[in-house]
């Protein structure tokens, strides 16, 4: 009839009472302080933190008005725009492929691509030009994309392994790099696990030769706001005869 | 999260549109406030800003420590009220637990769906004292008051609670 057992013993119990929000306010300001010099108290408050975070989802999502974003976005300190290339790599391979493992990603994507029909690509005609391939691969190795260059057809198929509802907060954008000035020419979006395939105008396709660079940087809904990619590049790698 | 870090102000905006009603909602809970809750809110996203680059996905989902920050900056703005703020039950602004939203999708299923669990095989007043502790972020003495319960048989109540939680938990 009661939950009997054990209590539990200091400084566990005042951690979770800091976490769960149950103490008064200079108790509140004790236990912040003790967090500050304490890394095992701080680190036994993070994980009642996380233990008891999920009980937010219960609470009713209610609209704010919308005068709040516009004084968000005034108090904002002026500090924008500051790309560091390992924070946003970190940024990919924590938040998006982690550890889910490729293996994950290209059966989601065969199962995917195996309910829709086949990409027709006609016949080539005789002593036509070989197709251009080319992995697109994380910094660490792993293909995230997977894309095609019929220099027939002039268009372009890519392939997207990366699972299909990993970061519905940003859009994947396809970039194509010429060697010659080194200058990234949007394609367009890529949707997380699917095919699609691009046709090139003349311009482009006259970019589109061995040794040109294919790659997909993480932008906002939309796409980049600047000429270039705006946002992380995810994945890399050059155009050949494979 | 990194973006932010980096100084996007476009993902912090997408981070508010995917996020706000939420934190709102934990914010209201707590100080069945408007403007008070709209305050706070703000607070809440220049923090969100400002330490991004501290959130470690390995150790939190983006949800947990959002709304843990939001609880936060709620429980701190509800205790200036004084140690007994809400130990009266306040009727008009009840709002309704267990609405999914869109925002659940940012928590992980498996992870509420555990918790709620091991919360539902406590003593039922147990788990009433604990919920209504996180919902509304009183402290002790309101929720003795509250319950009309001795402040320390509801201590021993929410630690032995917890403590069993812990365990169900991790097993």
């Amino acid at each position: 009839m009661s939950d009997t057992g054990p209590e539990m013993v200091e400084p566990e119990a005042l951690a979770a009472e800091h976490a769960l929000g149950v103490l008064t306010a200079p108790e509140r300001a004790a236990a912040e302080l003790r967090m500050a010099s304490d890394a095992s108290f701080a680190q036994a408050v993070d994980a009642w933190r996380v233990r008891l975070g999920p009980l937010a989802s219960e609470v009713a999502d209610v609209a704010p008005s919308d005068k709040v974003w516009p004084r968000i976005e005034r108090a904002l300190p002026v500090n924008d725009n500051n790309p560091q290339l390992a924070r946003r790599l970190a940024f990919w391979r924590g938040a998006t492929v982690g550890a889910m493992g490729l293996a994950a990603a290209s059966l989601m994507v065969a199962v995917y691509l195996g309910s829709r029909p086949p990409v027709v690509i006609p016949a080539p005609a005789t002593a036509a030009p070989p197709m251009l391939n080319a992995s697109l691969n994380t910094e660490g190795g792993q293909a995230l994309f997977v894309a095609s260059y019929d220099p027939q057809r002039q268009a372009l198929i890519i392939t997207s392994l990366v699972p299909p509802g990993t970061d519905p907060l940003h859009v994947h954008q396809l970039w194509l790099i010429p060697p010659e000035d080194g200058v990234p020419r949007s394609l367009g979006m890529v949707e997380p696990g699917t095919a699609k395939t691009m046709p090139l105008d003349a311009s482009l396709s006259q970019m589109a030769h061995e040794g040109s660079q294919l790659a997909v940087s993480v932008e906002p809904m939309g796409g980049s706001p600047e000429p270039g990619p705006s946002g992380p590049v995810a994945a890399i790698g050059a155009l050949g005869e494979i | 999260m990194t973006q932010i870090a980096a100084g996007d102000r476009d993902a912090l905006r997408q981070l508010y549109q995917a996020t706000s009603s939420k934190l709102f909602g934990v914010c209201l809970r707590i100080l069945s406030d408007k403007d008070e809750s709209e305050d706070v809110l703000q607070e809440v996203y220049v923090t969100i800003w400002r330490r991004a680059d501290r959130f470690d996905a390995s150790r939190a989902s983006v949800m947990t420590w959002i709304s843990t920050i939001a609880r936060n900056r709620a429980i701190d703005r509800l205790r200036a009220r004084g140690p007994l703020a809400r130990a009266e039950q306040i009727d008009e602004m009840e709002i309704a637990d267990g609405a999914p939203s869109a925002t659940a999708l940012l928590e992980s299923a498996e992870r509420v769906g555990a918790l709620q669990q091991c919360l539902s095989e406590l003593d039922e007043r147990t788990e009433k004292a604990i919920r209504t502790a996180f919902f509304e972020g009183v402290t002790y003495e309101a929720l003795a008051q509250r319950l009309d319960t001795p402040l320390g048989t509801v201590k021993s109540w929410i630690r032995r609670g917890l403590m069993k939680l812990k365990g169900c938990l991790e097993p």
